[in-house]
């Protein structure tokens, strides 16, 4: 019957009978995706951290110094073998290596958030690094002048900045990642593209389910696009700023030094 | 000048940049109440000089001695001696993730522990003596030259330092900016701050420092007191730098 139907007949038959699958594999496909960002910004910037750490011969112990261009070396590694090969490869490296060689029997689920966060944090901890290099030295110089740490300068200082830097980097990659969790459905994954496979094999209707994934995720890319712009916005704050009547201030201080 | 209540006491401070010598070999003394100007042409090591005071660059030989302890060794704590002894760049360095007020409170809360309200207060004060108090709630990139100066003044101010560094504060304004600022420096000297600055205005150099540095080609070339240098200079080449701004 579904091939005497012309195509928007068949697109309205596969969406009453597979809709929901659609939407759960929708579903999968952000949850997969925004958490694995999260955690991946979160490595990235640990790394990017790690690596923008200080080192002075004069004043840094030997063992420290040692210690941490061991570390540096394997957050490079980390970072060269992450970014320079296939997701679709890593998550079967992943998902079979830990059982065969670890002995580890990762879920689905565990492999899928473990290959995609880790996967983002390679690429996140190159922006954080580029982030955090382009803050203007003279902001490290003015904290440090006020008698800051290295540690709180960072904190309160650098990487507020560094974050608003790379925040359209972090959108960029969470619109990467809705995409990209497509080649999960390797591992078994039942995302969004995993239901395209099953439905159009089922009915053999491969244009007609595969405009369908296509405008689903078209919708989602668009609105996390949207919805990023709005919070870059946000942390700009407002162009104007207030005034405010020095006769005021001074009142305030006579308050204050009243009560105290 | 009086021999007691030495705060800084620098001697034979080197500082080299790979092979290029820029500080040969500086002595000299500062006390509580000073206002030491340093002059000279650009290139002759003044700005590292003082970078090298507040240890944002490390000095390759000689000592810096604060209250008698030699701050140059690479065990002493860097960060709660800079909380001691302030500085303000010609750049501002202001916090630009933060507001006028924010920047004036961070280093009162986060490095000397004060509480929100007591750094708050703090902070209103000094921003009310540099004539900003109503920019409390304007972000770095809104202010003009001459206002992030005084913002950053104040930040440092509200650290209640010992001593505060000048680096160059007007070289990044326009000329009209350039007098609000050394106004509100005209009067922290008045009030008896320690101050070094390393400026090109000769007209402050002259009017408002106790003592002033010449220096030239990594070395002090003469010193003394602002009558001494700017009227009685000894030295050939400071009458020579002298002369350039003769007619300010």
């Amino acid at each position: 019957m579904i091939s005497n139907m012309n195509f928007l007949e068949r697109i309205v038959y596969i969406l009453q009978k597979y809709g929901t699958s659609y939407l759960k594999g929708a579903g999968t496909t952000l949850v997969i995706a925004l958490v694995s960002t999260f955690i991946g910004c979160i490595i990235g910037f640990l790394v990017g951290i790690v690596q923008t750490i200080p080192v002075d011969k004069k004043k840094d112990s030997l063992p420290k110094r040692i210690f941490l261009a061991v570390v540096n070396a394997l957050l490079r590694i980390y970072v060269e073998v992450f970014r320079g090969t296939p997701m679709i490869v890593q998550a079967v490296f992943i998902y079979y290596g830990m059982s065969q060689v670890f002995n580890i029997q990762l879920g689905m689920w565990q492999s899928a958030f473990l290959v995609v966060s880790i996967n983002t944090g390679a690429y996140m901890a190159e922006s954080v690094r580029g982030g955090i290099i382009s803050v203007d030295p003279g902001q490290m110089e003015g904290a440090k002048a006020i008698g800051m740490t290295h540690v709180q300068a960072m904190i309160n200082v650098i990487l507020p900045q560094a974050f608003r830097n790379i925040l359209p980097q972090i959108g960029n990659n969470l619109i990467i990642n809705i995409k990209d969790t497509s080649v999960l459905s390797v591992i078994s994954i039942v995302d969004l593209f995993f239901v395209h496979k099953s439905v159009s094999g089922a009915l053999y209707t491969y244009f007609e389910s595969a405009t369908i994934v296509m405008v689903i995720y078209l919708t989602m890319t668009l609105i996390t696009s949207r919805l990023l712009r709005l919070w870059e916005n946000r942390m700009d704050g407002d162009e104007n700023y207030e005034l405010v009547d020095v006769m005021d201030i001074g009142s305030q201080l006579g308050k204050k030094r009243a009560r105290g | 000048m009086c021999t007691e209540n030495v705060i800084l006491e620098v001697s034979h401070l080197k500082k080299n940049f790979g092979n290029h010598e820029v500080l040969k070999d500086i002595d000299f003394k500062v006390h509580t109440g000073d206002v030491v100007s340093v002059i000279g042409a650009s290139g002759s090591g003044k700005s590292t000089m003082l970078r090298c005071i507040n240890l944002l660059e490390t000095s390759t030989g000689g000592s810096i001695l604060y209250h008698g302890e030699d701050i140059t060794n690479p065990k002493i704590d860097a960060p709660s001696y800079r909380a001691k002894v302030g500085m303000v760049f010609q750049n501002f360095n202001l916090f630009n993730n933060m507001t006028v007020l924010e920047n004036c409170m961070v280093g009162q809360i986060k490095v000397a522990k004060k509480s929100k309200a007591q750094a708050r207060e703090k902070a209103l004060q000094f921003l009310q003596k540099v004539g900003m108090s109503a920019y409390v709630n304007a972000k770095p990139r809104q202010l003009s030259g001459g206002q992030k100066q005084r913002v950053a003044i104040a930040r440092a101010l509200a650290m209640d330092p010992e001593i505060l560094l000048f680096d160059e504060p007007t070289s990044a304004l326009d000329p009209q900016m350039v007098g609000e600022v050394l106004e509100v420096m005209t009067t922290l000297a008045g009030e008896g701050l320690t101050m070094i600055v390393v400026t090109h205005e000769m007209a402050f150099a002259r009017d408002i420092s106790s003592h002033v540095i010449f220096m030239a080609e990594g070395c002090i070339r003469e010193e003394g007191t602002p009558k001494q240098i700017f009227e009685e200079p000894k030295e050939a080449e400071t009458r020579e730098f002298l002369a350039r701004f003769r007619n300010v």
